[in-house]
């Protein structure tokens, strides 16, 4: 990566530009890449949210934001980023908004949202190249009724709605977009900082539909003590279960290629949704099948 | 008695086991005969947060609904709730109803501080929470200890409501929730049955909501605008904290972009001289910066047993 003004871990600003006091759960993963976001992004920034957990970031008369924030139906925030994208530009033709001024359109969705209800709107916002910034955190689940189970909950995973461990995978939602085509496409997650805002950065320098996909471990419905956040997100990219990578110019490039990839098992264990997995006996078949599914993946990727 | 009915309400934060205390103790009640409604509360906030969850009993059909206002029985899991104003812990408690805190302070500490007219019992930490960071088992006390007090549930009907309620969560959880709950019920066997129910409330009791003319205004008006940036700073979320994450100056490298990026709620900053600073007022207590930290120089303390530093 050229072109970055982020190196190293202390080039990140740390201007707090998300207030603390927000309603989240004590170690949440999801807060964690969103105030990564918004440090990297500036207070330039209009937020259009789906309903989910991020919802209650702010609550009348409460926001943690510097920028702003819109609050619109499950299904239509790429719709409504559409409307907030279209007021500016009508404002900055009519010379009521200088150049300067104008602010940079981010949808914040979760996952249920973003694979389900939302991903038509989603997909027509692409259709119509419309320039913001998609954020998806990924909670693996419906986090804000109870982590019911999403259509990206993984394969075994138990939820409220999936008690015995889901018997579904997880959807590809990086596919999806990129087959749309956007002008950029990436995964992340909170705890590669320097990765995050990279493609931050990367996206924030390009014009159309960028789409972000940040894994957000969630320690109330994935069942780990709040202080296991950093470790429960460094063993998902060590085991290869959720690769970083990004599209660019049509071809995938994996931006941190695990050297040696751990057994998927580790990030498993460590997790309570998983817990029926290990006891009372190990479940060897749905273990392996996970498993294989990581290896799959990463046979296909060509490294370099 | 009948008509009679048992109104039962649980306190703790978010992850301590008061929703599924009290679907233990509603399951229980159930396997006695009762008619049941068990539902938790809680707000836009999440684990951590202050939360009750309530129960009522009754050997015939429950006409109330919402939250308890007259509790017969309050059990606090976790004693810093009680000084949270919005955890509402000593709403509607009469000199009928009894109360319990799992607390390490004593019975005569939480009299003086409480001053309850009623009476009022303290049961010690479970031997599973301590010296554990977060309280686990807490709320399976408080539902053993309830059962115990309502009188009417049978130790059999406890351990297997506790059994349906925990079925998927592996037999260790299991066993250590059955130990605890069955210590307070053991615990408290002399004041069996010491809290009675209350009669049913009458429609006519109710107090009729107090309706507003809320005129139309233009929408720009009518809508709920926030115009200030980070106005959430003023919500003081260093009440959830269990656990507070306190930094040794001679261990700490002023390496604070470690600490600090790791933080979901950027409660931490450097100080002038580098060595990284809590913010006490907003710090949840989740811990991550403890393990964080290469040069070990963050702890963990248990809120409860020192003063908040300056
Ligand atoms: C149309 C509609 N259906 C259902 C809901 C209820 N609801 C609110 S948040 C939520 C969960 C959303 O899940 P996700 O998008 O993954 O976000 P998370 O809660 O995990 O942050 C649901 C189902 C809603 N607000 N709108
Ligand atoms: S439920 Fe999970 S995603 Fe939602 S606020 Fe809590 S930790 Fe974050
Ligand atoms: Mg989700």
């Amino acid at each position: 990566m050229k072109d970055t003004r982020f190196a190293h871990l202390k080039d990140i600003p740390s201007a707090h530009l998300l207030g603390a006091g927000t309603a989240m759960c004590a170690g949440c993963g999801g807060l964690l890449a969103v105030r990564e976001i918004h440090e990297v992004l500036g207070d330039r920034t209009v937020f259009v949210n789906a309903a989910g957990c991020m919802t209650l970031l702010s609550t009348y008369p409460f926001t943690p934001f510097s920028g702003s924030f819109l609050y619109t139906a499950m299904a239509s925030a790429p719709a409504g980023a559409q409307g907030v994208r279209d007021a500016l530009d009508v404002l900055a033709r009519k010379g009521r908004l200088a150049p300067e001024d104008d602010l940079s359109v981010v949808v914040l969705t979760g996952d249920g949202s973003a694979s389900g209800m939302g991903l038509s709107a989603t997909s027509a916002a692409i259709d119509r190249g419309l320039d913001f910034l998609y954020v998806c955190y990924d909670n693996e689940g419906y986090g804000n009724t109870g982590q019911q189970a999403s259509a990206t909950t993984p394969l075994g995973a138990r939820t409220a709605t999936t008690e015995r461990g889901s018997v579904a995978s997880k959807k590809d939602l990086f596919g999806i977009w990129a087959a749309n085509r956007p002008a950029y496409v990436a995964t992340a997650i909170g705890s590669e900082p320097v990765d995050l805002a990279r493609k931050v950065e990367k996206a924030s320098k390009i014009r159309g539909p960028k789409l972000l996909l940040v894994l957000a471990p969630c320690p109330t419905g994935w069942g780990f003590e709040s202080d296991q956040l950093v470790e429960i997100g460094r063993l998902a990219v060590k085991t290869g279960a959720w690769p970083l990578k990004e599209v660019e110019g049509g071809k995938i490039v994996h931006t941190k290629v695990p050297p040696k990839r751990a057994p998927v098992e580790e990030y498993l264990r460590a997790q309570g949704r998983f817990a029926h997995l290990f006891e009372p006996s190990r479940d060897e078949a749905t273990l392996a099948s996970i498993q294989q599914s990581v290896d799959a993946y990463w046979r296909t990727v060509t490294v370099g | 008695m009948s008509g009679a009915v048992y109104r039962v309400r649980l306190h703790g934060r978010g992850g301590q086991g008061i929703k599924t205390a009290g679907r233990v103790l509603g399951t229980a009640l159930f396997l006695e005969g009762f008619e049941v409604q068990d539902a938790p509360r809680y707000g836009a906030e999440r684990r951590g947060a202050p939360i009750f969850a309530f129960v009522r009993a009754a050997r015939g059909p429950i006409l109330e609904r919402g939250a308890i206002q007259r509790p017969d029985l309050v059990l606090v899991a976790d004693d810093t709730v009680v000084v949270v104003p919005a955890a509402g812990v000593l709403a509607g408690v009469t000199s009928r109803t009894v109360m319990v805190l799992c607390s390490e302070q004593p019975e005569d500490v939480w009299r003086a501080r409480l001053a309850p007219k009623g009476p009022l019992h303290v049961l010690p930490l479970p031997l599973e929470d301590r010296g554990a960071t977060s309280l686990r088992h807490v709320g399976m006390a408080c539902a053993g200890a309830a059962a115990r007090l309502l009188g009417v549930v049978s130790l059999a009907s406890l351990r297997k409501a506790i059994e349906t309620e925990l079925a998927g969560v592996g037999r260790a959880a299991i066993d250590s929730s059955l130990a605890a709950a069955e210590r307070s019920f053991v615990a408290l066997s002399e004041h069996a049955g010491a809290a009675a129910p209350g009669e049913p409330i009458a429609a006519s009791g109710y107090e009729r909501p107090v309706f507003v003319e809320l005129l139309c205004e233009p929408v720009l008006e009518a809508t709920a605008m926030v115009h200030g940036a980070r106005t959430s700073e003023l919500v003081k979320t260093g009440l959830w904290r269990t656990v507070r994450p306190e930094v040794h100056a001679e261990l700490c490298h002023k390496c604070h972009w470690i600490c600090a990026s790791s933080c979901p709620d950027g409660a931490i900053s450097a100080s002038e001289s580098g060595v990284a600073r809590v913010d006490y007022d907003h710090c949840k207590g989740c811990g991550v910066c403890v393990v964080a930290c290469p040069h070990h120089a963050i702890a963990a303390v248990p809120e409860r047993s020192t003063e908040v530093p300056k």
